[in-house]
């Protein structure tokens, strides 16, 4: 028959300063909330802004385009960027990437066909996808496709519903917009017309344009234009650092001009990166508080327990099975406490991702692996410094 | 199991205290069986020597070891492991878990080593007159009651050696020539030895060895 701890039990004055108990689950409760909560968004914000979706990290993106003065008005050899310069732009050591912007070298008109009386000339552009903020999968084009996908501009979608009522066109939200289709009509040198279908598949706040794929206006470059080499009027550049002296140097030096396009979204992640950071760090201090608090209560246990506890060990009662057996009381309330923490943190997740972020592909309803595991750590180390505790308090009453 | 004593002295005692005694500063061999009885009047360290061998106390020089195992140097799981299989103890000043009952107080130290079945508890309940207060709180309990408990809980145990302070010093004549009985039935059960250290010398205790301390 193994040894029972039925019998010892009521001899541990558990019930001692019930409040202080209290404060220590509570305490310990928020402080791993705060903690999982921080974590989980922390990954939020990395998931949010990682390469290729968002925002690239670290990184500043700016374009940039040559000073058009009245002695170079209407010489595009002056105003458009060389292979030669470009080649010497991604030369540059502050200089992480280059991507020129290319531009239709045909006429394009924009139609919404039968859906919206409306119609416009329109231009396209494409940049290399490592440039674009909000790159959504389904931003391919494969030859023969007839469905072109677009990336919009922010702004100028924007600048589309506040001329729409003047127009008697209806305004939209970016939602309806992504759903209705765009008739992109392309004519050749013989200004005959070429329909394909084009399909808003994201919002861009970085660039300042209509982007379709690259390989679609390279094609249709060569198909539709009348040129065989094509140049471009604005690079995106890809730096580490915008301010940098001697990147500054370089633009004054070839007289070309900057467009700070998106670096705001760089600077609010690092604050944001900040914000939860500092949260997790309180967090921390917090679980760490509470464990204190939890770990007084305990030497107030054994205190009011000691002479009982001192019996049983004069009676021959192992100090390691004591140990075990008097830590194991509070291992379901430490598992209660972070599950608890956990299940709120999945709930704040669901309705962040749900009602906040609108179901956003980049982010996952469940909670990070990271934050279960985190968690789990959490119970590990409650379990540990308390056993440790017990331990050490229980060899001090020999 | 051999206990053998050698040189002890508590640290609170003069040196000088030597030279009267028969076990302080001296060497001692006691072997399986043997009924030693110590024989002592108050303030000469009988508690405390019961103490030491125990080891509640290691304010003393010397050493003391049984069989190979020093007592000073043993850990604490040792020495859990050596109060639980080989040494027993009927303490003077009794120790009962006050909130718990006689019955309780007796089961945790039955369940912890469970040389006797439960039954057996109330049968040396029966024997020594306190059957009748097996569901009562020790607390509530006279001295005789709460020493005759703790004589019963020593005997619960398996041991080798089992250690006496005093164990009838709330008993009455016929009570301790009950428990005696008891005790001395229960050790040769066991071929254990007994040290039993009291005031006077003991008519009912069948003494092997007498030494004075």
């Amino acid at each position: 028959m193994s040894l029972s701890f039925q019998p010892i039990k009521p001899l541990l004055q558990t019930g001692a300063n019930k409040s202080s108990r209290w404060f220590s689950y509570i305490g310990l409760g928020i402080g791993v909330l705060l903690l999982l909560c921080s974590v989980q968004m922390f990954v939020n914000i990395q998931q949010l802004l990682k390469e290729g979706t968002i925002k690239k990290e670290g990184f500043d993106f700016i374009s940039i385009s040559k000073n058009i003065t009245n002695e170079t008005m209407g010489q595009p050899d002056k105003n458009l960027f060389s292979p030669t310069e470009i080649e010497d732009l991604k030369k540059q050591p502050f200089i992480e990437d280059v991507s020129p912007l290319i531009s239709n070298e045909f006429r394009v008109k924009f139609s919404a066909g039968e859906v919206l009386p409306f119609s416009t000339d329109m231009f396209i552009e494409s940049v290399d996808n490592s440039f674009i903020d909000t790159l959504p999968p389904s931003f391919t084009w494969q030859q023969g496709q007839q469905i072109v996908p677009v990336i919009l501009s922010s702004d100028f979608f924007e600048i589309y519903n506040v001329f729409a009522p003047g127009q008697g066109l209806p305004q939209m939200s970016k939602e309806t917009a992504m759903g209705i289709p765009v008739q992109i009509i392309c004519y050749d040198p013989l200004n005959q017309e070429i329909k394909y279908i084009g399909k808003i598949a994201a919002f861009s706040d970085r660039i300042k344009s209509v982007l379709v794929p690259k390989n679609f206006l390279t094609w249709a470059n060569q198909q539709y234009g009348n040129k065989t080499s094509v140049s471009s009027g604005r690079i995106y550049l890809k730096l580490k650092d915008v301010n940098n002296t001697d990147f500054i140097q370089y633009l004054k030096l070839h007289d070309f001009k900057i467009k700070k396009d998106a670096t705001m979204l760089g600077e609010n992640k690092l604050l944001l990166q900040g914000i939860f950071s500092s949260l997790g760090i309180f967090g921390l201090l917090v679980v760490v508080l509470a464990l204190l608090l939890f770990s007084f209560y305990l030497q107030l246990v054994i205190a009011r327990s000691r002479e009982s506890l001192e019996l049983l060990l004069t009676l021959g009662y192992s100090p390691k099975w004591l140990g075990q057996k008097v830590s194991k009381q509070f291992v379901p309330v430490y598992i209660i406490i972070v599950v608890s923490a956990l299940v709120v943190t999945q709930i704040i997740q669901y309705l962040f991702h749900q009602n906040i972020m609108y179901n956003r592909p980049e982010l996952h309803t469940m909670v990070n692996w990271l934050v279960i595991l985190i968690a789990f750590l959490l119970v590990l180390l409650s379990i540990i410094t308390n056993h440790r505790l017990v331990k050490k308090l229980l060899n001090k009453l020999y | 199991m051999k206990l053998n004593i050698q040189n002890i002295l508590p640290t609170y005692f003069e040196e000088s205290r030597k030279a009267t005694s028969q076990i302080w500063g001296k060497p001692l061999e006691i072997h399986p069986g043997e009924k030693v009885h110590i024989v002592a009047p108050s303030g000469t360290g009988k508690t405390s020597l019961i103490h030491f061998l125990y080891r509640l106390r290691t304010t003393y020089t010397g050493k003391i070891s049984y069989d190979d195992i020093l007592l000073n140097t043993a850990s604490h799981e040792q020495l859990a492991d050596l109060r639980k299989n080989n040494i027993s103890i009927i303490l003077q000043d009794m120790r009962l878990f006050g909130e718990s009952t006689i019955l309780q107080n007796l089961e945790i130290k039955r369940q912890l080593q469970p040389y006797h079945p439960p039954e057996k508890i109330i049968e040396m309940a029966k024997r020594l007159g306190v059957d009748h207060r097996l569901e009562q709180q020790a607390k509530n309990c006279s001295y005789g009651e709460q020493q005759r408990t703790a004589i019963i809980r020593a005997l619960l145990q398996p041991f080798d050696i089992l250690l006496m302070d005093e164990p009838f010093s709330h008993l009455d004549n016929i009570n301790t020539q009950k428990a005696m009985e008891l005790i001395v039935e229960e050790a040769a059960a066991r071929n254990a030895t007994i040290l039993y250290a009291e005031l006077e010398k003991s008519p009912t205790f069948p003494a092997t060895q007498l030494l004075h301390l």
